[in-house]
C-alpha cells in the first residue's frame, strides 16, 4: 500500500484516528475519513487519473468539487458498478472499488492515445463531414469503431441489487447550498419561524469556508452556525443531496447518497431522490472558478486556484511541491499565500499589470515570486505538468513546476435558477451572469449573485432568509448574524485573451473542445451560442460545461467582435449533476413497477390454474391450464365449452359508472351517439360514444335501473378515460345538467355466464329469481339479493350466445363465483379466460379496442345505423367532415383463411392478389381467431373501401415471420348472423 | 426487518357518498344535516365526526359519509330534486396506519406535508399513491387512514409493506 506522501503531519478535516482503504484499477491505496476519493488520491500522489473523452489525453484533477471534467471513475462492481463518478465528489468509503474510464489496455498505457495524432482530422463536426458519406450505410459500418474509441464510462448490465427510493419532502423554506449565505439564510430563516432545509451537496456544511484554514476564524464561525442550526428542531440539514433540477411550483428534485461508511443493515436506501416543495426557496449554489486557456492546460498537474487551496486546507494535501499560480483576480493570490505558508515554493503569474500592492506585500513577507502582466502559454509534461511557458514584459521563459494552479475569474452557479426558464443577465463589475429577475417566492444570495467577499456573502444570506421567511408569513425578531471578515478583496478578473497556441488549448475539458474547435465553428457560421454548442458538443458531458461555458462565449464573442451578453448563454437544464436511473425509479421497480388491479376472484384464479395477463394495470386470467397445455389448445376448448354447455368469465375488470339526476337521460342521449333518453326502465342498451372529433371513443352498455338513474359499463381499458371526459363535459360544456357520475368499477364483482346451459345455471343457484325470458328477455335487468347484498343480472351477450351479466358486491365476488360453479358443474361449467373471450367475440364480429384504435368512425365499423338521422350528440358534426366519409376509408370486413395448414395473424398487411407486398398495402387485419364453428382461422380487417366486396381475396402479408396467406373477403359475422343462438 | 414503530392493518370501509346539485346545495346540506343530526363539514377537507359516523367533504358538493367498523347505515333518504346518493363501501377498504414512524413511511407514497394545517389530526386529503387516488384521514399526531380503491388494495398495501422495512 502506498504511503501517503503528499499528506500534511497535521490539519485539515479529516479523521486521522479513521484510516480508510481502497483500491483503485486494482491499486490498494489509503485516505482517512473526510476525504474524497480525489483527496485520497493526491495524497498518495496519485495525479493522473483519467483520459479524455475523446484524444485520450491523460488527465488530473482540475477541481474539488461536482464542476470536475476529468476525474470521472467508475464505482463498484457487478450489479453495483457506477459509471462517470466525480472524484472530487466522491466520499471516501471503506473498501470501495474505483475503477479508471476509457482506457485500454491500461491508465498509463493507453493505446487509443493515438488519437491525438489524429487530432486535425477529429476537429468540431468531424462525424458530419466524414461519416456521412460516400453512402448512408457507411455510418452503420463506421459507428461501431467511433463508439469503441471515444467515451466516458460503461454501465453495469447486472441486475442492481441495492435499494433506491424516491420520496416526497416539505419545507417552508429550502435554501440550496450551506456556504456562509446559504448558512446564514438558514440561520436567519430559523429564527424568523419558518420551517427549513438546507441542501448541500457535499458530506460537510460549509462551502467556500470549508477551504479556510481548519483552525482559523473561518472554521469558529461555521461550527457556531452549524451547531446553532442543529440545535433547531425547524431545520433538517440535507448533507450528501443535490439539488439536481428545480420545477413549477417550487419543487426541487434533490438526490442524496448514503453515507459509505454506513453498514447495510441500517436498510437505508443507497440512493435516495425527494421530491421537496417548499413555500420559498434560497439559491445560495456560489460560484464556479473558470479554467484558464492556454496551450496544454488539461496536462495532469493543472488545477482550479481554489481547488488547490481546498485540498491543503480541507484535506491536508499539498498537491505540488513547485507551484505556479496563474491569476487573473485576487482570489487566487490567496491560494498562493496558503501553499507558500505549507512549505511550497510558489510563483504567481498575474495577468494584471498591477495588482494590488497589499498582495504583493504579502507575497514578499511569504516568499512568493510574482510576475504580472504574465500569461502562461503553454506547458511541458505527459503523465505529470514539469515546465510552463511564461510570456511577460521580459519576453517568454520556461519554469519548472509540478502543479500549475490557475484561476481566470468566477462564474456564479445560475444552472438551478435558470431551469424555469429565468435568463441569466450580464454584470460588468464581475465579469460574469448572475440570475434575472426571480419570482417572489425565491431570493438568492451570496457569490450566486456576485458578492463574492465571505462578510458580504453572510450579510446577503441573512438578508435572503429573512425575506424567504416572511414570504412563508414567518416574520419573529431575527438576531445579527455572527461576523466574519476574511480581509478578502473583491476585483473583476482581467478577462484573458488567449493568443495563439501551439498545442491543444482546451475550453472543455470533459468534451475534448479546443479553442481551434471554436475558431472552426465560428468559420463555418455557427456561431449562435446554441449552434456552437450543438457543432462542438461544447458543454454536453456530464459535467455540462460548468467550467467551460463562460471561456466558450468569451471565445467566441471574440471571434465575432461582439460582447458576451451579445453573444448570449446557452440554456441549462436540468439535471445539474447527473442522477442514477435507479435513484429515480425508486422501488417503482420488478413487482413495484406499477399498481396492480385484482379482481374480487384474483385469488381464485390463481389457486386455479389460471395462466395470468395483464392488461392495463389489471391482471386477467387468460386462460385455464385444465382446459389445454398452452393457449392454443386451451382457448379453442373453452370457447368450445361456451358454444355447447356453458362458460363463465370474469368481467369484473369492466369499467362501471353510475349515472344518476333528473337530467341523467338527456345526459346520456348527447354523450352516446345513440340515444338513451326512451331506453325503459329495466332495460339496457349497446352505446357507442365519439370524441369531439368524430372518431368513436369507447363502446359498452348502459342499463336505466330507475327513471334517473343508469349503470354504464365501459370497456377495460378506456374506463378512466370515459369516467374523465363525463366530468369535463359536466363541468364545462353542461353545468345546468343535474347529473352525477361516480365510478363504482371496484364497487361491483361482475361474471359472466354463456352458453346455451346459462339459464339452466342461473335458475338452479337462484331459485327465487324468475330468470324466464319473459322475466328477463335478452337486454334486460333483473335486480334481487343475493346473500343479502344487492344483485344487478344483466342479460347481455358479448359471444354470441345467451349469456348474463351478473353484479354482486365486490366482497360477495368470490363466494358467488364458486356458488355458480358449484352449481353449473352439472351442466358442464366451466371457467374462460381472456383469450377464449376474445375468439368468441371476433367469431360473432364484435369490435373492440384492435378495431375502436382512434382512427375508426362509426360508418368505418359499420356501426352507421347506430346514430341514424340523430345530431346534437359528442361528435355530431365533425363525424360528417368529407374525409370521414369518402368512400376509400378502410371499413371493417371479415375474413377467412383460404389457404389449408396456414393462419391469419393480427397485424398483417392486406394486398391485392399480385400486388407487391410493400408499403402500409390496403388494410390490415386487426383480430383473428381459429374459429371451432368453421374449422380455420377467421379475423376481422379494415380494408380500404373500394376494395371490401365480400367474395373478393386480399393476401395478407405478416413481415415479421415472411408469412404470406390467402384470405377470402367475407361478412365480419362468422356465427348466427340472424342471432338465434342468444335466445336459444 | 420490519419497523417496530409502525403498523399497518387493513379492514373493510363502510361508506356513502351523497351529492348535491349545483342549484341546490343550500337545501340539500340543511336537508342532510337534518337527517343526520349533526353540522356538516365546511370546506373540502374537513370532517366532521358524529356518533358512529364521519362526514368527510371531498368535493364542494360531495361528501363521503364513513361508518365506524359494523355501525348501521344511517337513515338516508335524499330527495332526487336536490341530490343522489350511491354506496361505496364495497369497492374501498381501509388501510391504517399508525406509529411514530408513520410520517418516514408516508413520504415514501403520498406528497402530502404530514406537518401542514391541511394533515392536521381530523383533515381529510384527497392525493395520489403510486398513480392510484386516495383519501388520506389524519385520525391522530401519529395515525392515519387511507382510504383506497379495492382493487389495488394489494399493490398498495404490499408497497407501504416495502417501505416499512428494513433493506439492502
Amino acid at each position: 500500500m502506498n504511503a501517503q506522501n503528499q499528506r500534511l503531519p497535521g490539519g485539515g478535516r479529516i479523521d486521522r484516528s479513521h484510516p480508510i482503504e481502497f483500491s483503485f484499477d486494482g491499486r490498494k491505496l489509503a485516505g482517512y475519513r473526510g476525504d474524497t476519493l480525489a483527496s485520497a488520491l493526491l495524497a498518495n500522489g496519485v495525479t493522473l487519473v483519467g483520459r479524455s473523452f475523446k484524444y485520450h489525453r491523460p488527465r488530473g484533477i482540475l477541481s474539488a468539487g461536482p464542476e470536475e471534467p476529468n476525474a470521472l471513475v467508475t464505482l463498484g462492481s457487478g450489479g453495483r458498478r457506477e459509471p462517470n463518478l466525480p472524484a472530487t465528489t466522491l466520499e471516501l468509503g471503506d473498501g470501495m472499488v474505483v475503477e479508471t474510464q476509457n482506457r485500454w489496455p491500461s491508465l498509463a498505457f493507453d493505446v487509443q492515445s493515438l488519437n491525438g495524432l489524429f487530432g486535425p482530422f477529429l476537429s468540431a463536426g468531424f462525424y458530419y463531414k466524414t461519416f456521412m458519406g460516400p453512402t448512408r450505410r457507411a455510418w452503420m459500418f463506421y459507428e461501431h469503431f467511433i463508439r469503441k474509441a471515444a467515451g466516458l464510462g460503461r454501465a453495469g448490465t447486472d441486475p442492481d441489487p441495492a435499494r433506491y427510493e424516491v420520496r416526497h419532502a416539505f419545507a417552508d423554506v429550502a435554501i440550496i447550498g450551506s456556504g456562509p449565505a446559504g448558512l446564514s439564510a438558514a440561520r436567519a430563516a430559523a429564527a424568523a419561524g419558518a420551517r427549513v432545509a438546507l441542501i448541500e451537496q457535499d458530506f460537510l456544511l460549509g462551502g467556500q469556508l470549508l477551504a479556510e484554514r481548519s483552525d482559523g476564524i473561518a472554521a469558529a464561525w461555521l461550527n457556531e452556525v452549524e451547531a446553532e442550526l442543529k440545535g433547531l428542531e425547524t431545520v433538517t440539514l440535507m448533507k450528501r443531496t443535490s439539488a439536481f433540477g428545480v420545477y413549477d411550483g417550487n419543487v426541487l428534485g434533490l438526490a442524496a447518497q448514503r453515507e459509505p461508511l454506513d453498514t447495510r443493515s441500517t436498510g437505508e436506501a443507497r440512493q435516495t431522490v425527494t421530491m421537496l416543495r417548499a413555500h420559498s426557496v434560497v439559491f445560495a449554489t456560489g460560484a464556479i472558478e473558470r479554467p484558464m486557456v492556454f496551450s496544454n492546460n488539461d496536462r495532469p498537474g493543472v488545477m482550479l486556484a481554489s481547488a488547490a487551496r481546498t485540498y491543503l486546507n480541507r484535506f491536508a494535501v499539498l498537491p505540488g511541491k513547485k507551484i505556479i499560480v496563474a491569476a487573473a483576480n485576487d482570489a487566487a493570490w490567496r491560494t498562493a499565500f496558503d501553499l507558500a505558508e505549507a512549505g511550497a515554493e510558489v510563483t504567481v503569474a498575474d495577468l494584471r499589470a498591477a495588482p494590488p500592492p497589499a498582495l504583493a506585500a504579502e507575497a514578499g513577507r511569504l516568499g512568493v515570486a510574482v510576475r504580472t502582466a504574465t500569461r502562461i502559454v503553454d506547458l511541458r509534461g505527459g503523465h505529470a505538468v514539469r515546465r510552463a511557458t511564461l510570456s511577460g514584459p521580459g519576453g517568454q521563459s520556461e519554469t519548472a513546476c509540478d502543479l500549475v494552479c490557475m484561476s481566470g475569474g468566477w462564474s456564479p452557479t445560475v444552472h438551478l435558477t435558470s431551469h424555469l426558464g429565468i435568463k441569466p443577465r450580464y454584470r460588468d463589475d464581475i465579469d460574469g451572469f448572475v440570475p434575472g429577475i426571480f419570482p417572489a417566492s425565491w431570493s438568492g444570495a451570496g457569490a450566486m449573485m456576485g458578492a463574492y467577499a465571505t462578510a458580504d456573502t453572510i450579510e446577503d444570506g441573512h438578508r435572503a432568509g429573512i425575506e424567504a421567511a416572511s414570504f412563508c408569513g414567518k416574520s419573529a425578531p431575527v438576531s445579527a448574524p455572527p461576523k466574519l471578515d476574511l480581509g478578502e478583496t473583491v476585483t473583476a478578473p482581467l478577462r484573458d485573451v488567449p493568443s495563439a497556441h501551439r498545442g491543444k488549448a482546451f475550453v472543455d475539458f470533459q468534451m475534448d473542445v479546443t479553442t481551434k474547435d471554436i475558431e472552426l465553428a465560428h468559420r463555418e457560421g455557427y456561431e449562435s451560442v446554441e449552434h456552437l454548442k450543438r457543432y462542438t458538443t461544447l458543454g454536453m458531458g456530464t459535467d455540462q460545461g460548468k467550467t467551460s461555458n463562460f471561456a466558450a462565449l468569451a471565445a467566441m464573442a471574440g471571434l465575432r467582435g461582439a460582447t458576451v451578453p451579445e453573444t448570449g448563454t446557452t440554456t441549462f437544464r436540468p439535471p445539474f449533476t447527473p442522477v442514477a436511473i435507479g435513484a429515480l425509479a425508486g422501488r417503482a421497480t420488478g413487482h413495484h413497477f406499477k399498481p396492480f388491479r385484482r379482481t374480487p376472484m384474483h385469488d381464485w384464479h390463481q389457486a386455479n390454474g389460471a395462466d395470468m395477463l395483464e392488461v392495463g394495470l389489471w391482471m386477467r386470467p387468460w386462460f385455464y391450464r385444465q382446459s389445454g397445455a398452452d393457449v392454443n389448445e386451451a382457448y379453442v376448448a373453452e370457447m368450445r365449452t361456451v358454444r355447447q354447455a356453458a362458460g363463465l368469465m370474469d368481467i369484473s375488470t369492466l369499467g362501471k359508472i353510475d349515472v344518476q339526476g333528473p337530467d341523467a337521460a338527456i345526459f346520456l342521449d348527447r354523450v352516446y351517439a345513440n340515444g338513451f333518453a326512451k331506453l325503459p326502465v329495466g332495460r339496457a342498451r349497446y352505446g357507442v360514444m365519439l370524441r369531439d372529433d368524430g372518431i368513436v371513443f369507447d363502446d359498452g352498455t348502459t342499463t336505466r335501473l330507475a327513471e334517473s338513474r343508469f349503470f354504464m359499463t365501459t370497456s377495460t381499458a378506456k374506463a378512466a378515460d370515459v369516467l374523465s371526459r363525463l366530468e369535463f363535459l359536466l363541468d364545462t360544456a353542461w353545468p345546468d345538467l343535474r347529473v352525477a357520475v361516480t365510478s363504482v368499477s371496484d364497487e361491483w364483482a361482475a361474471m359472466s355466464i354463456a352458453g346455451p346451459q346459462s339459464r339452466a345455471i342461473l335458475a338452479a343457484e337462484f331459485p327465487s329469481l324468475d330468470v324466464s325470458d319473459a322475466a328477463l328477455p335478452h337486454m334486460g335487468l333483473l335486480e334481487g339479493e343475493w346473500e343479502g347484498r344487492a344483485l344487478r343480472i344483466l342479460r347481455l351477450s358479448y359471444s354470441g350466445e345467451r349469456a348474463y351479466e351478473l353484479y354482486v358486491g365486490a366482497t360477495a365476488g368470490a363466494q358467488l363465483w364458486n356458488r355458480l360453479l358449484e352449481a353449473g358443474d352439472p351442466f358442464g361449467l366451466k371457467p374462460y379466460g381472456v383469450e377464449a373471450l376474445g375468439a368468441l367475440r371476433v367469431e360473432k364480429g364484435h369490435v373492440a379496442g384492435p378495431e375502436i384504435d382512434g382512427r375508426t368512425t362509426l360508418d368505418d365499423l359499420g356501426l352507421g345505423r347506430i346514430a341514424g338521422k340523430r345530431s346534437g350528440f359528442v361528435g355530431d358534426v365533425l363525424r360528417r367532415r368529407p374525409a370521414l366519409l369518402a368512400p376509400a376509408r378502410e371499413r371493417l370486413v371479415g375474413l377467412e383463411c383460404i389457404e389449408d395448414g396456414k393462419r391469419l395473424r393480427g397485424g398483417a398487411i392486406l394486398f391485392l392478389p399480385g400486388e407487391k407486398a410493400h408499403g402500409h398495402g390496403r388494410g390490415r387485419v386487426t383480430s383473428v381467431t381459429f374459429s371451432p364453428e368453421r374449422g380455420h382461422y377467421v379475423g376481422l380487417a379494415l380494408l380500404a373501401g373500394d376494395m371490401a366486396a365480400e367474395g373478393n381475396e386480399v393476401v395478407a402479408v405478416y413481415p415479421m415471420k415472411a408469412e404470406t396467406v390467402r384470405a377470402r373477403i367475407v361478412a365480419p359475422v362468422f356465427l348466427d348472423p340472424q342471432g338465434e343462438r342468444l335466445h336459444g | 426487518m420490519a419497523s417496530p414503530d409502525f403498523s399497518l392493518s387493513v379492514s373493510d370501509c363502510l361508506l356513502i357518498q351523497v351529492e348535491a346539485w349545483n342549484e341546490t346545495l343550500g337545501q340539500f346540506e340543511t336537508s342532510l344535516s337534518a337527517s343526520l343530526g349533526t353540522d356538516l363539514p365546511a370546506s373540502v377537507g374537513e370532517t366532521v365526526h358524529h356518533e358512529n359516523l364521519l362526514i368527510i367533504r371531498v368535493a364542494p358538493r360531495r361528501l363521503w359519509l364513513a361508518l365506524d367498523d359494523a355501525a348501521p347505515a344511517p337513515p338516508l333518504a335524499v330527495d332526487p330534486d336536490l341530490g343522489c346518493s350511491a354506496s361505496l363501501g364495497e369497492g374501498r377498504v381501509r388501510f391504517s396506519l399508525a406509529g411514530a414512524d408513520i410520517a418516514r413511511v408516508l413520504s415514501t407514497c403520498i406528497a402530502v406535508d404530514w406537518h401542514a394545517p391541511t394533515a392536521a389530526p381530523g383533515r381529510a386529503v384527497h392525493t395520489s399513491f403510486h398513480h392510484v387516488p386516495v383519501l388520506l384521514l389524519r385520525t391522530g399526531e401519529a395515525s392515519c387512514e387511507l382510504i383506497v380503491p379495492r382493487s389495488f388494495a394489494t399493490s398498495l398495501s404490499d408497497w407501504i409493506a416495502d417501505g416499512s422495512y428494513g433493506a439492502i
